[in-house]
């Protein structure tokens, strides 16, 4: 309370003294003449207005050297160097432009600051300089939007799944505060869903038609597994309330909506490993992070992020994201339990012992329903 | 209808032609239909707004600035949102929610344009009220029901409104607290005082046009009218063809809530039980509220523009530079602003091929943006600027504007914006290019007509220092967040995710600086309340001060309900005939003179 009091005292006394330095400024002005306070005033004015541009100009510079380098994350898709390039054109466009007009302005207004012999020159318009900064703009425009949708229609390019002979897919779906990952199994097919009261229940939340033969191996992960270099689509949808998939290392971005299903087709450049390795060459990730003692590309993990706010642990829906070789995911697969056999119906698990004890989490606390069922089955 | 024309009328007879018209305490200060008073009111109104989302601003910076550090005085003042003194999650999301909605809503809709539209218009074309001073008055009633109504949602036990100010389904639109506290009766009281929000509006916006085609004195064809006038007549255009779909939203929306509907809302799932709802879509949801939300910056924007306009060339002394290419770039920005909407969604879910026609109008309407700056820019050329208090803030709203517009660029860029979309980099660009900028726009205009409003100058000292501590404060708020431009907006703290949490020295810096800025705006009340009582006296032998050529500083010092004593002034000439015929100014009643030729 001590501290508080003092900080309320502080903060009176300080704009007492701004408010009594500001009468008696405002006393010792009305003494003179109006043209020469104005003269003065201006005068002043439009030189810390000049040197706002060069101090302003300077902290730009300093905050591109210190935070550009943070900007973004490396891109560790193939469509991320897309959405960077574009990115980037524009930021160069953009600099241009916020530069030059600021020179401008801010000279401008430090050229003609007043002086009572200065006569403004009656200017109302001009339609060569008005047609010159319609176009101007106009064309840079063009070359954007041109460049922009160019780099959209690819990325959106669907018909790149049907050219392409293996796809690897994932189901993605969010609910509060989680993620429901699932993979379509040694199959690749997934089991289809039906969303009605029969087959939407607590421990089968997608409601997966355990009729279809499809759906027997799907397996739900703790994390989400992709492969270097292979085509992968996002199936995307949520449970409850909007939310939103996000990968900042891969520029993949979209929206998961109950009950309307999206999409999103990335191919990941770098597996983590090598990724780490790239790392490991800057400067920021060769720090030491004191709680491992390890320097901090040595943990380094992808994450997977909800971008929707989607209620009060909105900020907490994390999934690390592992980028492997087609090996090592297809013994990652091997080794990943069937939801069917071991939540379902461990009855009919084919010939495996204790599959119960292995099984996955599939959302932690957030499952806890879902778990506390298992442990009854148990 | 009678009624209303009957009370026009008698304000006319009564309060035309003399001043003694005795009013009661009542009518004079609150009930009152006088335009001048009822701007004002719109005035305080926001300004009691701007202070408390300010405020909450802060609450949830100090969060983000230091999530693991605790302060009892937010207990104190926020009790059991902040127990032990650290903010819960619940309510940061319920200050944020609250901030946005009060502060593109209530301070710089009502308080930029409720203001200025009501004080300036029929000042500016020389008229004695609006069209209809009893529909006048009952808009800000509206407003005022509507701002009760929001504030005392702050004190409903599961807290106010949380689940953002797009107020998005089924987040919003499920009236389950488990799902979201925020979605209780909060946001009951959200919708409620949205609605009566958008009445008031709709007939205050109704009422202003309707007394610009009017209503304008002898001789002020369209083409004489001040820019200010035109940007506030476009505004409330906006504003009547754009916030009937919100209304309309927010109806469908408490339908789903109360009712059991589905407009928004289709196999919702909580824990594995399946809920009843089926066959809508929350992006049908998100298409109506934007596109209120796309015009509403706009709306937000437009009334800056004009006092922009208006500031600028007074105080240069020069016409404002392209007088008709800024009429029309307006026009084009309030037409294409209606076909802007949808860049809002790039990555929700709707159809990417949707998606491109929205990115090529979204940067079209970057082309009159950019007319309008070069403009601003030349009226400055080779003028002679006096720096008061107002030209700084014009300044830095040409400033502002710049920089918060052009990172549009990026976003417009359905592209680009798969990786921007809801990350800082949104947040920094928003808030520059109509949070800032638009205050500075307000405030342009709170200093500029404040001899008008009160009779009474503000001290010139404190406007500096507010001007300069909101500028370099503002900037150092809002320009590092570009550079955040992978970290998601929204985030209640970053310790979750490695990914993200590499900005706590920046985060710190931003807090730091968003308490300059409210410090500066502190010294901005102290001169405000101050001046109002206390400030400089304008005399009868100095009305226009700023040395204007509109017709606004041709009234007395205390213009009473009718606001010319005598005759209508008649116009003559546009109002930007500075520097010319060998005077610095040219008041638009000042009759032509032989040989000289209209502009």
């Amino acid at each position: 309370m001590g501290t508080t009091l003092l900080a309320v005292i502080t903060a009176i006394l300080f704009f007492t003294i701004i408010f009594l330095v500001a009468k008696a400024n405002e006393m010792s002005s009305l003494g003179k003449d109006a043209d020469e306070h104005m003269e003065d005033t201006s005068n002043l004015q439009g030189k810390l207005l000049f040197a706002f541009l060069i101090l302003g100009m300077a902290a730009v510079a300093y905050s591109f050297f210190e935070l550009g380098p943070r900007m973004l994350p490396l891109s560790a898709s193939e469509h991320g160097d897309l959405i960077d390039s574009m990115f980037n054109i524009t930021n160069v466009v953009a600099m241009f432009v916020f530069v030059l007009t600021h020179i401008i302005l801010l000279t401008f207004a430090y050229m003609y600051r007043y002086k009572r012999n200065r006569k403004a020159y009656f200017f109302p318009h001009d339609s060569r300089l008005e047609l010159i900064w319609t176009i101007v703009p106009a064309i840079v425009l063009t070359f954007l939007v041109f460049r922009g949708i160019k780099a959209w229609n690819e990325i959106f390019d669907f018909e790149k799944l049907e050219n392409t002979t293996e796809v690897l897919r994932f189901e993605a779906t969010a609910k509060q505060f989680g993620w429901i990952l699932r993979y379509p199994g040694k199959d690749g097919e997934f089991g289809e869903r039906i969303i009605d009261q029969e087959h939407v229940s607590q421990i089968n939340e997608l409601g997966i038609n355990w009729e279809d033969p499809n759906s027997k191996d799907d397996f739900m992960a703790n994390e989400l597994v992709l492969i270097k270099g292979k085509l992968t689509l996002a199936k995307l949808g949520a449970q409850d309330v909007l939310h939103g998939f996000y990968l900042p290392h891969f520029r993949v971005k979209m929206d998961c909506l109950p009950g309307l299903p999206t999409q999103f087709m990335f191919t990941p450049k770098y597996t983590t490993e090598e990724y780490k390795e790239i790392l490991s060459h800057k400067k920021y990730w060769q720090k030491i992070d004191p709680e491992t003692g390890n320097p901090k590309w040595q943990d380094f993990q992808f994450e997977l992020a909800c971008t929707e706010l989607c209620g009060k642990s909105h900020f907490a829906m994390q999934r690390v994201v592992r980028v492997v070789t087609q090996e090592e995911y297809d013994a990652w697969v091997n080794e990943s339990k069937s939801y069917y056999y071991t939540v379902i119906n461990p009855d009919a698990a084919p010939a495996e012992e204790d599959v119960i004890e292995e099984v996955i989490p599939i959302n932690e606390e957030i499952d806890s329903a879902a778990l506390s069922i298992v442990a009854r089955v148990r | 209808m009678s009624e209303i024309t009957a009370n026009h009328d008698s304000a006319h007879a009564a309060d035309g032609h003399d001043d003694h018209h005795e009013q009661s305490w009542l009518t004079t200060y609150i009930f009152s239909q006088d335009h001048k008073m009822i701007g004002k009111q719109f005035l305080m109104t926001g300004i009691f707004w701007a202070f408390v989302g300010g405020l909450l601003s802060l609450f949830f910076r100090m969060q983000l600035a230091w999530p693991n550090e605790t302060f009892p005085i937010l207990e104190t003042l926020l009790g059991s949102w902040a127990e032990g003194g650290k903010l819960s999650n619940d309510f940061y999301y319920a200050l944020v929610t609250m901030h946005g909605t009060i502060l593109v809503f209530f301070v710089l809709t009502a308080g930029l344009s409720g203001t200025f539209s009501n004080f300036l218009i029929p000042l500016q074309i020389g008229a004695r009220d609006m069209a209809s001073p009893f529909m006048n008055m009952l808009s800000y009633w509206f407003f005022f029901a509507a701002s009760a109504v929001l504030f005392i949602s702050f004190f409903v036990q599961t807290g106010p409104a949380s689940g953002g100010w797009t107020a998005y389904p089924p987040l919003n639109g499920i009236r389950d607290i488990a799902l979201n506290k925020g979605s209780g009766l909060g946001f009951d009281l959200w919708i409620t005082s949205m609605t009566l929000f958008i009445v008031g509006s709709t007939l205050g916006s109704l009422n202003y046009v309707s007394t610009v085609i009017n209503m304008r004195t002898k001789g002020m064809s369209f083409t004489k009218m001040p820019l200010l006038t035109w940007a506030l007549t476009f505004t409330a255009i906006l504003g009547i063809l754009a916030f009937p779909a919100l209304l309309a939203a927010a109806g469908l929306l408490e339908f789903d809530r109360l009712l059991g509907t589905s407009f928004f809302l289709n196999n919702i799932v909580i824990n594995g039980d399946l809920q009843a709802y089926k066959g809508g879509s929350p992006l049908i949801y998100q298409h109506l509220f934007w596109f209120l939300g796309h015009p509403e910056v706009y709306i937000i924007i437009f009334p800056a523009f004009g006092i922009v306009s208006e500031v600028l060339s007074v105080h240069s002394k020069k016409p404002v530079f392209g007088y008709r290419a800024m009429i029309l770039s307006l026009g084009s920005i309030l037409v294409i602003g209606f076909f802007v909407w949808a860049h809002h969604m790039f990555v929700t879910g709707m159809s990417p091929a949707i998606g491109k026609v929205f990115v090529i109008f979204t940067l079209l309407i970057a082309i009159p943006s950019a007319v309008k700056v070069f403009n601003w820019i030349t009226t400055l050329w080779r003028g002679n600027i006096r720096f008061t208090v107002p030209m700084m803030f014009a300044i830095g709203f040409v400033s502002l504007f710049i920089s918060g517009g052009i990172t549009g660029l990026h976003l417009g860029n359905s592209t680009v914006d798969i990786q921007l979309h809801d990350s800082y980099f949104v947040v920094g660009h928003f808030h520059i290019v109509m949070g800032v900028a638009a205050f500075f726009g307000m405030w342009a205009g709170v200093y500029q007509w404040f001899p008008k409003m009160f009779g009474r100058f503000m001290n010139e000292t404190m406007g500096y220092i507010h001007f300069w501590g909101s500028l370099i404060g503002g900037y150092m708020v809002f320009f590092p967040m570009h550079f955040m431009a992978g970290v998601p907006r929204r985030y209640y703290a970053f310790d979750q995710f490695q990914s993200f949490n590499n900005f706590q020295d920046v985060n710190v810096f931003i807090t730091l600086a968003a308490f300059l800025v409210m410090s500066s705006n502190i010294v901005f009340l102290i001169n405000f309340f101050y001046s109002i009582f206390k400030g400089r006296e304008m005399t009868e032998d100095n009305l226009n001060p700023w040395g204007a050529n509109t017709l606004e500083w041709t009234t007395p010092v205390n213009p009473g309900h009718g606001n010319w004593p005598g005759d209508l002034p008649v116009v003559y000439r546009w109002p930007y005939d500075y520097s010319t015929n060998g005077n610095e100014i040219n008041p638009q009643n000042k009759p032509l003179e032989e040989g000289e030729h209209e502009h």
